[in-house]
This record gives C-alpha cells, structure tokens and sequence, in this order.
C-alpha cells in the first residue's frame, strides 16, 4: 500500500517519516523512532501504557494510526525532563513510591501531566477518576495517588514561582 | 530493637531515575539488529483433533521467512498441538515474519482444518462418569483406582512374601472406591487429622457450604515476551522477561535437547510477574526455534487477547466446607473437599487446600483436593498459590460461626489463634509468631472496637497466612578503589529487592545507600539465583547478601590488619572506614585506600561471596478489614475503607514493604468482587481488559497499611518475605463486609451487583 | 492489522466523492477507538479508509436558542463532556459522553463514532434519543435528516448507507423548566461498558409532568424509548406509585438478553430501579 509522509515533532524534535497506513503512533514511536519507554499493555486501549500526548491531550497511542498524527506535537516519557532535572510528576514518583515493576510507570506520568495542566487545583477523588483508564496491578493506586497529588502541589508553587 | 543507619528507612528504590523516565528496557524494548517478529497461531476450538494444517498460501506471503509447526521440533518434547487440541489458544504453528503486522497476517492465512470434539468447562461436571474425557487413557478411572491397579499390576509380578496380603487389602479398597470415584482428575491429595466425625458431633454449630472461586489472571501489565537469537555455532541467546532467568535456561535445555552452557538467558526488566512468570511460558521455545530455523534473533510478544487465552492463570476451584464449633466459640472440627480446575494440564495448587486449618488451633481436621481437567489452558502460580482460595472458604466459615454464636469476629478469632509452640495441624510447631499482634493491629488501626455503619453499610474482617518459600542465591559483593561497593548477583527485582539487598550491604559495609550499587549477571556470568516469587527474595538474596557482606567486612579487617600491622580484633568498621580500637590516638583508614592497596596485596583485591540454601522461614499472618456500602436496589458495592495489617518480620525499606500490602490487598479485592475468566463452549469469552475488569483507582479508597515486626529468627535483619500474604484474607474480608452491610452472602465469587440483588430477593427483600 | 489504503479528504464532497469511488470496500474513519479494535483482532479488514479529520468544522459545538443544539460528527467525547452549554442544558448528554472509557479514550473518540457503530450499549444514545436529535447525513446523492430514532436498525446496524457521512447532530432547544440525567450500571467505576443505560429529560409547569422522555441503552436489540413510562408519567406529579408504574412499564418494554456481563433478569430489574432514579434526578435538576 502508499505510505504516507507524516511529519511531526516528538519531543520538540521534528522527524518526517514514510509510514504504512496501518501502523499506530505507538509502534511508530517504539519501532520506527525507537523511543520505547511508552509501554503496549494491551494494544486496544485498555490499559493506558501508551499514554502519550498529542498537542497536549492524553491520548492512548495504540489506537491513534501514525498518519493521523501528522502535524502534530507529540510528547513522550523520554520528553519530560530537561536533561538531569526531572518533572515534579518524576520526582513525586521516586519520593512516594509510586511503581513497582514499573511498566504503567509512564502512561500513569503522562496522563497526569496532562490532567494536572487542565485541573491544577483536582481533588484527590478527581484524580482517582482522571486516571482510570490506567491500570497498574502492582501498587493497589495508593502509593500513585499520593504522588500524583504531591507533584499537583509541586506544579502549582512552581507556577506561582514564575 | 538495634539501631540502623540504612536498613529500616523509606529510602527511594535503585532503579528510581531508569522507572520514571522511560530508560528502563523491558522485554519488549530489546531490539537486535536484523530481529524478525514471531506470531503463535493458536487453535480455534477448546477441544478438536487437528485433521490438517495447510501452511502454503501463508509461505507465499512476502516478509514471512519460516513457519513452523511440532514437525520441525527435533527433541520430540511437545512445543505444538499436532493431533489434538485441548484448549482454546492452544499453539499449534508459529510464523516469524520481517514485521510484526506481516507474521499478524501470515498468521491468520494457515489454515487448519479440525474435528470438535464435545467440551467440558466446569469442574463439578468434569468429573462425572458422562464428562467427556480429556486424557483419556490416564484418567479413566480417575487415579486413585488407577493408582492401586498399577500398584497390583506391579505386585502380581512380585512374587515375593507378603504381597499377596497386599493385595487383597487393596482388592477391597478398590471395591469400596467405586462410590465416589471422580473423573478427569489430574492429581489428588488427602490429609486427616483426628477425627472429623468426632469433632462434629461435639460441636453445638456446624456450618457447612460450597464456595466457588474463579479463574483469574495475574493480569501483570507487561505481555509476555522474549528474544532470542541463535549463532551457527549453536549457541542460543535468549533476553527474556521473567522472574527466573535460570528456570528458563534450563527449560529450554530440557525442551530442545541444547546444552545449559550453549544457552545464555538475559533477564531484561520484567512488568510485573505475580508467579506468571516462571520458567519457560508462551515464547521462549517459539522464539528460539524460529531463531533456529532463520539464523536471524525472532522476538515473539503476546498480546493480551493471547494472554488471556495461553496464560497459565490462577485455578478457579470448588470447595464443599464444613466447620464445627461450641458455642463458647471454640473450633472443633473442620473439613474441606476441593475440586480445583487445573485446566488441560495437571499442576493446579491443591495442595494448598490444607491452608483451610487457617492459623487457628484445630483438632480434627480432613482435607481431601483433587485436580480436575477441563478445556481451558493450564494454571500456574498466582500470589500465595491456592491460599486465597482456601483461606475464602475458610475464613468465610469463621465469620459465619461467630455470627451465629453471637461473639465478636475479631475476638473468636483471637481466641483460636495458635501461639507459639502450639501444634500446626498437619505440620510441625509454631515457632516465634505474630498472629494475634497483627490481628489487634489491624482492628485498632481500623477503629474496629468502637465502629460505626449507616445503613446498608458493614465491616468485614480476615486473616490469612502464608510463609515465604526459600531457594539457592549466590552474591558477591566488590569494594572499587574508590571504596565504593558493587553487588553483582542473578535475582530478578520486581517489588525493589534490589534496594533491599542494596540496603543490607550497604549496613552491614557501614557505607552510605548511596555508595553502593547493584548488578544483575545474565546466567553466563551471574552465580545461580532462585527465582523471584515465593517471597523469596528478600529472604533467601537479602540473607546471601548479608552473608557476602560479612565476607567482605572480613576481608576488609584483614586487609587492616596486614596495612596497620596489628591484630584483626582491634579493629572496628564505621562509617565506612576502619579504625582501630581502644588506641590513644584513633588511627582510621578509608575503604578506598584499603582498596587500593589490596591490589598490591598477596590476596588481591577485595571481594566477598555469599552462598545460601535452603531453610525454613516463619508464618506471616495478613489481617484486614474493610467497610463497604452496598447499593441494595443494584447490587453495586462501594470500598469505603480498607486496611490491611502484615507481620514482615522486619521492614527493611517500609515505602517497598507498604507497596507490596496495598497491591496484594487490592489484587485481593479484585478477586472478590470483579475478575473472573468466563468460559463457555468455545473457550474463554472475555479475554480482554474491559470485560475482565482489573479494579482502576477510581474503584478504591487509599489502602491504610499497618507494618506489624515480630522478627524471623533466620531472616536478614529479621524480615519475612511480604509479597504473598496481603493477598490471602482479602476475599473472604470483602465478603464478610457484605455480609454485614445487608444480610447476605454470596459464595460464589466474584461478588457481582446481580447476585447480590439475587440473593437479597431470595430472601424476601 | 492488514495494510490498507488511506484517504484524507478536507471536504465533505471530496470525502463523499471518495466513499462513492471505492465502493462498499471504503470504510470510514473518525476517531477509530471502535474500529481500530476491530481492525487489530481480524474482525474487519477494510482495503481503503477514509479519514473525516482532516475536514474542518466538523468538530464545532453550537447553541442557538431558536434551533438548538448543533454538535460536528467530529466532536470528540471529550469537548462535549466539557462543553458548558452542553452540561447546563443537555446534561445527559454531557454524563453520557463522560462515561465513554477513559479521558485518553474520550480525547480520541467522537459523537459520530459512538452513534454510528450502532452498538446498543453506546453512552451518548440515550441521551440523544430524549432529547429527539437529528443526523444529518450528507453523500453523492445529496443531503438528508433523519430523527435518531430511526437510525438504529440492529445490534451494530443503522439506516446509513454506504458512503453516507453524518455531518451534524441538532438537538431542538430545551425549555426552562426541564432537567436530564444519564446513568449508566456498571461494575468498575471508569472504563466498563454499560450493562445498563438510563436516560431521561423530565420538563415539570405547575408540579406536574409536561413532557418526559426515556432512552434506554443496553436492554433491546437498539437503543430504545421508553414510551409507555413516558405516557403514564406524562400530566402527573411525580408521585411514589407513579415513578414505580412507570419504571414497571419501561423494564416492561425492554427486551434485554443474557450475555456475560449479566443476565437478561437483571437488566430488566435494573431498568426498573434505574428509571425511577433517573427521572428523579432529572426533576431535581430544574
Ligand atoms: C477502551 C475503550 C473503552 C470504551 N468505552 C466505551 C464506553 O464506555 N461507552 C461507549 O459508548 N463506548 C465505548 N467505547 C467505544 C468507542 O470509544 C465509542 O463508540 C466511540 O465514540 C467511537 O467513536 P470513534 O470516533 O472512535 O469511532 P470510529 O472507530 O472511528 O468509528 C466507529 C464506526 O462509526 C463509523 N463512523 C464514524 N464516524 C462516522 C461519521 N461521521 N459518519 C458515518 N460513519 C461514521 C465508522 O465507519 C465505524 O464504523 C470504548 C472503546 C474503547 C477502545
Ligand atoms: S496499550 Fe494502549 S491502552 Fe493498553
Ligand atoms: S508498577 Fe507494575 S503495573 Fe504499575
């Protein structure tokens, strides 16, 4: 079939690639690009592990085709921190124990931030809601939730810092 | 209790910066040069003979570079269904194509041409005389008559002095069996105790029922996936996701007839395990045939569709349970029959059907459990194997006495607890325990004593016990020149055990977390490792740890020694240096200098080994409660509270310790109230993540999590391993709380909105 | 997933132009949450596809007091879950687009989808049934309205034809003194499928009921009204024995069947005791 020439930026960095129409956001990202730290869980929008966002919407990368990305602005797991400084989502993560194998790890921190961006001032129960289109069997959510709403607070003095 | 510097603190886990920022690589991320993609082509039907698989029009395919079906297995051990089918899902080709969308297709254009045969999913009809069989020759007696008839086959030969007594006792045991003579049994096993019969007519309240527990998938979040790439000259590398590389290796040695030392298994970073991921699964051996047969690495990633139907998920079983107690609340008698469904293979956990005796001092106790065939994929290990199921029953049949008997659940259970020393039915003494501390933690963190309900609101409460398993690990530990230390061993890290063990050396080296580092040796460099489930990690890689540590402490004193010119004993490590004892004028030396100087030593440099086998460790209890809201027009259940108490023995980093109760305890609930694999004739029916529901955070309140320390004498630091028992009391607590909140209790898991709604009509409501 | 050829018209005409060309092997694509499942697991192979994304204003919410509400096929779940008008004066509408999967869901999936794949669980439908939408349907032959009513035909079956693409959505304004509420059965809290849909918009003058209506999703072949509790309520006080009539009637009216989420016993049960919720809920709204 045609590929198609699909040009965006990931990241900030822009890359023009020739794509079969089938292929999703999510095997373009992993497979073509290489960026594997958005994670297939279930490949039909279950799970959240391929969370990304596409200008600045959470969206689940395994059911958006790569074609329909093109002239968009996508945002990865890899795009969050500035070199050695991580986002206060990565930071929150670390401090309150947030993961545990891992794996939902960074569609959990993308849907936030994305969440977190629109509702800086969500309620815990808000939160709780927000993320329920990602699983994580590890944790039981607590330790998650918690991170999440540090890092909300962490994002809010650091919007008044500025 | 000792002071510590680092075990015992919330410290953030080792592997903190690759998890949150996308660099940690999974299975699913190794990518070697010139990989092909692998697809399973799986059987349409739960029961068929095979007549005929047609491979050509998907040969034709351009990209696909092999196809392979049980013909092409050299070694003869079955890889692929070849002329029968017993389950939906059930391998029967693999293509390994340029993409992973082309091996997709080529997969779907094999055609494959079947006879059904008649199907059988429930347990309870499996073992009926008209049930069709599914090994037929194996069970057609069902084993224990099969037992004693080649036990007889075997004394007929036998010609020697007392087998013809033998053989009469067994003639008539075989008679009196033909009663209850079960069909389609895998494995079976039987314990008594005292005497049941006895126990019950001495008790004032029997409660007896049937207790129903579904199929459920660990539903770990990474698919199973592995990599494998074989050179000419036969030596096979394999990156796999996987709680034990060394399982692996020598699964494949045994499946393909390859040398352990021909085959190299690279863990990569695992998501999530829960006992699914244990020795060799769904791709390893497809992956390294098809390697095998194109010369090029193949990686073969499951879907989750494939998952649910090829999975080795956690049995369901039925379990006919009767308890008898006094009325002072004093357990008699207690007796169990299972029937688990272990699928198309033998293998299902009956022998945690003793796990019903619970932590509780029991006299008569009668166990008996059997493994049932049924057309579905076979079950491994899930969290505390068996016990959940068990402990639901059990735990159920508690609550229920205590109700009747009008005392306090939390109170009648204290009151049957064993201590130590007290006898384990069908085991041997109580050592050291907590049971009846974890049990008060957990009602005292709750506010069980003074609690409060509105309507149509209740408390549930349950224990339930698991003790952590153990297994063969090697450690070493170097100190750099820098005097920094590396710990290079071959366990896998799903839950943070390797900040864990970072942490024990990191104490015993007196050296700062943050100066010590972790390795993990794929199984050509690392020394053996048990596999990472069980709770065996922190247990049996903390205790090898400690122990190569203290090797390393050793080497180091002597190093101190032959630099300072004076005896060992004057010598004491602290804070990361050596100093010498009781002198006028303290004299210390760094680690890094001694380190330096032990490479121009006769000894060498500094390196310390650890070695550890097997012992026992001790019974942790989990104790929970939980307060739930219970719509009554829809059946609906509302988790308003949930707290879950653990005797871990010893909390070596309480933040890893809390994570693994609040993800066991809601994996728990999970079981209560939503999962469930559905099968009907054509196999499993929801094999995705919307019809089988794993609970979201919107499903939950925040798990309280009380950490109990009554420390394992042979623990590291006194720790038991905690990944296993938070899942065990969480069924049956789930229950309890309904039961409290409107009256009735549903038996048969999950506790779904519409059989509450039945059971509240059928009784009159 | 078998490769296929992708279109990406921006205009209705050239899309339409497109479908006609292709015959009955085009197959539409607007968010692709339905259809990308069914594309992954081999349920449907389509040779061409073609995209509705990148045409513009198809995605546009707007009011007008005289002709209502005007939503694009395009719109995504999300914009209506957040669209204020929507929430203040079709708020069934709103809940039910906010009970589509997850936020990351919702930010991909459209109107025009959740309608046309014709799914009788669907969460907008209920909605749209009370508040009497119209599709309007543009293709080669021209431009057509039709009252969602008679859209759905059967379990994944509408009235559209091939090459036909729903353009608009219009929802005939909305009197004052009227409320709506959407409420969906389900077991997990966010990401389940409706094992029962409950719609309904009351419109109360003097205490009484001027006008109800009731969607119900989930419990018939389509998406279906409740006409017969509609009629018992209608010049009636809310009274206890009238919603309980009238919730008989609507569980009386549903068809449902047993799957393996529940059984046809209790979706009919459920009607019942969801009926009655939601009409109360939608007169406390006004
Ligand atoms: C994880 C997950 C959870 C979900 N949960 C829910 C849920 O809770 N409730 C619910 O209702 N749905 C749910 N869905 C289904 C789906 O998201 C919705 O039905 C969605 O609205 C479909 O819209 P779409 O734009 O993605 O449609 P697509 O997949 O693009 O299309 C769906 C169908 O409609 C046709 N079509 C689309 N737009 C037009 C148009 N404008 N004109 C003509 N034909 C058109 C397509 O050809 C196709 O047949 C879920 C899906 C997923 C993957
Ligand atoms: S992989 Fe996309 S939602 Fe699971
Ligand atoms: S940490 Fe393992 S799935 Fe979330």
């Amino acid at each position: 079939m045609k590929k198609h020439l699909v040009s965006f930026t990931v990241n900030n960095d822009q890359y023009d690639l020739l794509v079969e129409p089938r292929k999703t956001l999510l095997a373009v990202l992993r497979d073509s690009i290489g960026l594997t730290g958005t994670k297939e869980g279930c490949s039909t929008g279950d799970c959240g592990a391929c969370t990304v966002t596409v200008d600045g919407k959470s969206v689940t990368s395994c059911l958006m085709l790569a074609a329909s990305a093109n002239g968009k602005a996508i945002k990865t797991i890899e795009g969050l921190s500035s070199g050695s400084s991580l986002h206060p989502l990565q930071h929150a993560f670390i401090d309150k124990g947030g993961y545990q194998c891992g794996f939902c790890t960074p569609g959990f921190i993308m849907a936030s931030k994305a969440f977190l961006e629109e509702n800086p001032n969500a309620t815990e129960a808000e939160v709780r809601h927000a993320l329920g289109g990602n699983i994580c069997r590890c944790t039981g959510y607590t330790k998650i939730i918690e991170a999440v709403m540090s890092a909300a607070e962490l994002m809010r003095s650091a919007r008044q810092a500025r | 209790m000792p002071e510590y510097s680092v075990v015992g603190r919330r410290l953030p886990r080792v592997d903190a910066l690759e998890k949150v920022t996308g660099a940690a690589k999974y299975g699913a991320d190794v990518h070697p040069p010139g990989m092909l993609y692998g697809k399973i082509v799986r059987s349409e039907y739960p029961h068929a003979k095979i007549l005929h698989i047609d491979t050509t029009e998907a040969e034709l395919l351009p990209g696909v570079r092999a196809i392979i079906t049980q013909a092409d297995v050299e070694s003869g051990r079955k890889v692929f269904a070849s002329d029968k089918v017993l389950y939906s899902g059930e391998p029967i080709a693999a293509v390994a194509a340029t993409d992973s969308d082309i091996a997709d297709e080529a997969a779907g254009l094999i055609k494959i041409e079947y006879e059904r045969l008649p199907v059988v999913q429930n347990v309870m009809e499996a073992i009926q005389p008209t049930a069709p069989r599914l090994h037929s020759d194996e069970t057609k007696d069902g084993p224990s008559r099969r037992g004693i008839r080649n036990r007889l086959k075997q004394l007929s030969l036998d010609e020697s002095e007392g087998s013809s007594e033998e053989i009469r006792t067994l003639e008539t045991e075989l008679e009196t069996l033909e009663e209850d003579v079960y069909y389609n049994i895998s494995a079976e096993t039987h314990t008594e105790i005292g005497d049941v019969e006895k126990g019950f007519a001495e008790s004032d309240i029997v409660v007896e029922n049937t207790y129903t527990i579904p199929r459920v998938h660990q539903t770990y979040m990474e698919p199973h996936v592995s990599v494998a790439s074989a050179d000419s000259s036969g030596k096979v590398t394999v990156w796999a996701s996987t709680q034990g590389p060394f399982a692996i290796r020598s699964g494949i040695a045994g499946t393909l007839g390859i040398p352990l030392g021909k085959i190299n298994v690279i863990p990569t970073i695992m998501g999530g395990g829960f006992g699914g991921r244990f020795g060799v699964t769904m791709t390893h051996v497809p992956a390294v045939l098809l390697s095998q047969k194109t010369g090029r690495p193949v990686r073969v990633q499951v879907t989750r569709k494939e998952e649910f139907l090829d999975g080795r998920p956690a049995p369901g079983c039925v379990i006919k349970m009767k308890t008898g107690a006094t009325k002072s609340g004093g357990i008699l008698a207690c007796q169990a029959l299972a029937f688990w469904d272990s699928g198309a293979v033998s293998g299902a956990s009956i022998g945690s059907t003793i796990r019903v005796r619970g932590v509780y001092k029991i006299p008569n106790l009668k166990v008996d459990a059997y493994g049932v065939y049924t057309n579905k994929s076979g079950t491994t290990a899930y969290r505390a194997p068996g016990a959940p199921q068990a402990i639901f029953a059990a735990e159920s049949q508690l609550d229920e006495i205590a109700r009747r008997i009008g005392m306090d659940p939390v109170e009648f259970r204290l009151k049957n607890m064993r201590e130590e020393g007290d006898m384990i039915p069908g085991g041997s003494q109580e050592p050291v325990i907590g049971y009846k501390e974890t049990l008060k933690a957990v009602a005292d963190a709750a506010g069980w004593w003074n609690r409060d309900k509105s309507h149509n609101q209740g408390w549930g409460v349950a224990v339930g016990d698991w003790t952590n398993g153990c297994g063969p690990g090697g450690v070493y530990v170097s100190i750099h020149e820098d005097g920094s230390a590396r710990i290079f061993h071959g366990s896998m890290d799903i839950t943070g055990t390797d900040t864990a063990i970072t942490q024990i050396v990191a104490e015993i080296l007196t050296l700062p977390y943050e100066r010590v580092t972790i390795t993990r040796g794929d199984t050509d460099s690392a020394p053996y490792a048990t596999g990472s489930g069980g709770s065996v990690v922190t247990f049996t890689m903390g205790n090898t740890a400690k122990l190569a540590a203290e090797d390393t402490r050793r080497r180091i004193l002597e190093l101190a020694a032959e630099r300072l010119n004076t005896e060992i004993d004057n010598f004491e490590l602290r804070d990361g240096k050596i100093f010498v004892n009781g002198a006028d004028s303290p004299k210390s030396i760094s680690l890094g200098e001694l380190a330096a100087f032990s490479l121009n030593t006769r000894g060498g440099p500094i390196v310390g080994k650890g070695s550890f086998a097997q012992q026992s460790s001790t019974p942790a209890l989990a104790a929970q409660i939980a307060k739930v809201e219970v719509d009554a027009e829809t059946g609906r259940i509302k988790v308003l509270k949930l707290v879950s108490s653990q005797d871990v023995g010893f909390a070596i980093n309480p933040m890893a310790v809390e994570g693994q109760i609040e993800g066991g305890t809601v994996q728990g609930y999970a079981w209560a109230i939503m999962e469930e694999m559905q099968y009907d004739q054509n196999g499993n029916v929801n094999p995705g993540l919307v019809d089988y529901r794993v609970p979201t955070s919107a499903d939950l309140p925040t798990v309280e999590s009380v950490i109990v320390e009554v420390p394992a004498p042979n623990g590291p630091f006194g720790a038991k391993g905690v990944g296993e028992p938070p899942i065990t009391p969480t069924l049956a607590t789930m229950s309890n709380a309904v039961v409290d909140a409107v009256g009735v209790r549903v038996n048969d898991l999950p506790i779904k909105p519409e059989k509450i709604v039945a059971a509240l009509h059928n009784n009159g409501n | 997933m078998r490769d296929f050829a992708l279109f990406e018209p921006t205009t209705i005409e050239e899309a339409s132009s497109l479908l006609a060309e292709n015959g009955g092997k085009a197959t539409i694509l607007a968010g692709g949450t339905d259809l990308l499942v069914g594309w992954k697991e081999g349920i449907a192979t389509p040779k061409s596809v073609v995209s509705l994304a990148q045409i513009s204003g198809l995605d546009s919410i707007a009011y007008d007091e005289n002709t209502g509400l005007s939503i694009g096929g395009m719109t995504k779940m999300r914009a209506i879950e957040q669209s204020s008008t929507i929430r203040n004066r079709y708020t069934a509408l709103a809940e039910g687009a906010s009970e589509v999967g997850s936020i990351q869901i919702r930010n991909l999936a459209t109107l025009g989808g959740n309608i046309c794949n014709a799914s009788p669980a669907a969460d907008t439908v209920a909605a749209l049934l009370v508040f009497g939408a119209q599709l309007e349907i543009a293709s080669t032959y021209g431009e057509r309205t039709i009252p969602i009513r008679d859209f759905f035909v059967g379990p994944g079956e509408s009235s559209l034809q091939h090459g036909e693409i729903v353009t608009r959505l219009v929802c005939p304004p909305r009197p004052d003194n009227s409320g709506s509420h959407y409420i969906k059965q389900k077991i997990r809290e966010v990401m389940d499928l409706a094992f029962i849909g409950v719609a309904a918009s009351v419109e109360l003058a003097h205490g009484v009921v001027a006008d109800v209506k009731i969607g119900l999703a989930a419990v018939a072949p389509t998406p279906i009204r409740a006409t017969d509790a509609e009629n018992i309520l209608k010049g009636n006080s809310l009274s206890e024995s009238i919603l309980e009539q009238a919730a008989s009637a609507a569980a009386e009216q549903s068809s449902p069947i047993s799957d393996l989420r529940c059984s046809a016993e209790y979706r009919e049960d459920m009607v019942r005791v969801l009926t009655k919720r939601t009409i109360q809920a939608s007169a406390a709204r006004i």
